[in-house]
């Protein structure tokens, strides 16, 4: 077991507004969410030491330009109030959103900094329509030129290409993405955060989406927001003296195999590469995938879910449709799965809000989507195919 | 959604020292891929240096134009460029037969579309571009 084993805990989260129509940059919301997060933590700004993000675009294109497209830690340091004297930052942009998190512990247990802040702050680019100025065919330069002149340089095709991989091996249909989607949707609905907060989806709804790159569909996909999700992360000591049940961090992983082809990650990959978190993240906790009270499994795009749980060992390689059909993932089930709503309907805040149900879990704040007495819950972000990272919260150090 | 959308032109491929002679081999009609003088591995898209074993020799080889698709997707989204008015288009990720996980992407015609399937034998056609452009397409055979 890990000597950093409940050391460090979640003590504060903040929310901006998660929107499609921003009244205000990304910037701003991002602050919203940094001084949430400090309030509900208890702390002062000026108390703030350490700080920390992943900070990049959620996609090539969509724009750089600090406090509109991103927020670096440079923006908040500028504009936050934290402490004068911060002692410690990090932008990280390999794993996901618990990198940062994991950045924060690490530099929590040897006091490099007291008491950190973590966000994701994430815009949803406008698209620009074609360009009627432009003369001649554009140019795709590096890799993208043997990709883009087929129309394949989008992200959904490539978890398009997955799914359908996935289909063909284990005979899965879309029932089991369905599953996931109307189960991320009930959970949805009672979180007052949630996007579609005040929207139900049916399994007609479902099934009747408009495809997007077959065989997903628009419910497959995350929903594209404007918005920023904060925590605050401090040592155990500290925590105990603040106003809040601490979620205490009892173990982290990241994936860390190697790929395989150097064209698309590909499908082939998601055990061993999402094994290798999984590994690292349950021998740190000393915990495994049956004594998780729930799992928050991101679902940028759907199947993610469902790989996760056979890479995670939730459940056996190609067993993950049968495991979330009647019922087992929902609230009142064996393990329930996504207990916010996801970001297939709360938002895309990339595994923000997956890390931050985990802590409301296990620290009795979830409202009306508590799971009694949850003493440990863990958060995964990214994809098993690729790259990612991850925590456990538990209730006690 | 209906009607046309503002569009624009297909991506062309720009061919740079590393990847000009794919390029000038697709315009004749041929289908070559960089190959590590050193451990015979396949390197597409094309690198500086093996990415199985770092070596700096590597030498642009022909290869059979023989393949099977290894995944596909049919792309309704109006949102990739110079494809806006082509939705749906059929994409395919071929796996060439020289390798394992020696991959290419390409189109089908949309006719296709009730026969791709996975492990679908294929073969290499070029598409002329316009412009001395030609890219490598694939196939169902
Ligand atoms: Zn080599």
């Amino acid at each position: 077991m890990w000597h950093g084993r409940g050391k460090t805990a979640i003590v504060g989260i903040g929310y901006s507004e998660i929107t499609r129509k921003p009244e205000k940059p990304l910037g701003l919301l991002a602050l919203d969410a940094c001084r949430a997060a400090i309030e509900d933590a208890g702390l002062d700004a000026r108390r703030i030491d350490g700080l920390a993000t992943y900070p990049e675009s959620p996609f090539a294109g969509a724009g750089n330009r600090d406090g509109e497209d991103v927020v670096s830690v440079s923006f908040v340091l500028n504009h936050l109030g934290a402490a004068a004297d911060v002692r410690w930052y990090a932008q990280i942009e390999t794993g996901m959103i618990a990198s940062p998190v994991i950045e924060a512990v690490n530099a929590l247990l040897v006091g490099a900094c007291d008491y950190a802040l973590v966000w994701r702050a994430l815009h949803r680019p406008i698209l620009r329509g074609g360009s009627a100025a432009s003369k001649g065919a554009p140019r795709a330069s590096g890799d993208a030129q043997f990709i883009a002149p087929y129309g394949a340089a989008s992200i959904v095709q490539t978890h398009a290409f997955a799914w359908r991989r996935y289909m063909h091996r284990y005979g899965a249909t879309r029932e089991a993405l369905a599953a996931l989607a109307l189960n991320s949707r009930r959970n949805a609905n009672l979180n007052p955060r949630a996007f579609f907060h005040f929207t139900p989806m049916s399994r007609e709804d479902y099934f009747n989406a408009r495809m997007i790159a077959e065989p997903l569909c628009l419910f497959d996909c995350d929903v594209p927001v404007d918005g920023c999700v904060a925590l605050i992360v401090t040592t155990a000591d500290r925590a105990r003296d603040l106003r809040n049940q601490p979620a205490y961090i009892a173990g982290y992983g990241q994936n860390t195999a190697r790929r395989r082809t150097l064209l698309y990650y590909t499908l082939d990959d998601y055990m061993a590469c999402g094994g290798s978190l999984a590994q690292k993240l349950w021998s740190s906790a000393g915990l495994g995938p049956e004594e998780m009270d729930a799992a928050q499994l991101y679902d940028g795009f759907n199947p993610s879910t469902l790989y996760w749980l056979e890479a995670a060992g939730f459940c056996g390689e190609g067993e993950g449709a049968d495991f979330v059909a009647g019922g087992r993932i929902a609230l009142d089930g064996e393990l329930p799965i996504n207990t916010f709503g996801g970001s297939l309907s709360e938002g895309r805040m990339h595994g923000m809000g997956h890390i931050a149900e985990a802590v409301r879990q296990v620290t009795d704040r979830a409202e009306r989507r508590q799971i009694a007495g949850a003493s440990a819950v863990c958060a995964i972000d990214g994809s098993p195919m690729l790259r990612g990272s991850g925590i456990v919260v538990t209730r006690d150090p | 959604m209906s009607g046309e959308v503002e569009t624009t032109r297909k991506p062309v491929p720009a061919a740079d020292e590393l990847t000009r002679p794919f390029w000038d081999a697709a315009r004749a009609g041929r289908l070559v891929i960089q190959r590590c003088s050193a451990c015979g591995y396949y390197n597409h898209p094309p690198r500086n240096f093996c990415d199985a074993c770092l070596a700096r020799e590597l030498a642009f080889t022909p290869v059979s134009g023989r393949g099977a698709v290894f995944s596909f997707t049919v792309m309704h989204q109006r949102d990739v460029a110079g494809f806006e008015n082509d939705a749906p288009f059929i994409n395919i990720v071929v796996e060439i037969a020289e390798q394992p996980m020696l991959m290419m992407v390409a189109n089908l015609p949309i006719g296709e579309r009730e026969r791709v399937r996975i492990g679908a034998p294929v073969e290499v056609c070029f598409e002329d571009r316009g412009d001395g452009v030609a890219i490598p397409q694939f196939r169902i055979i």
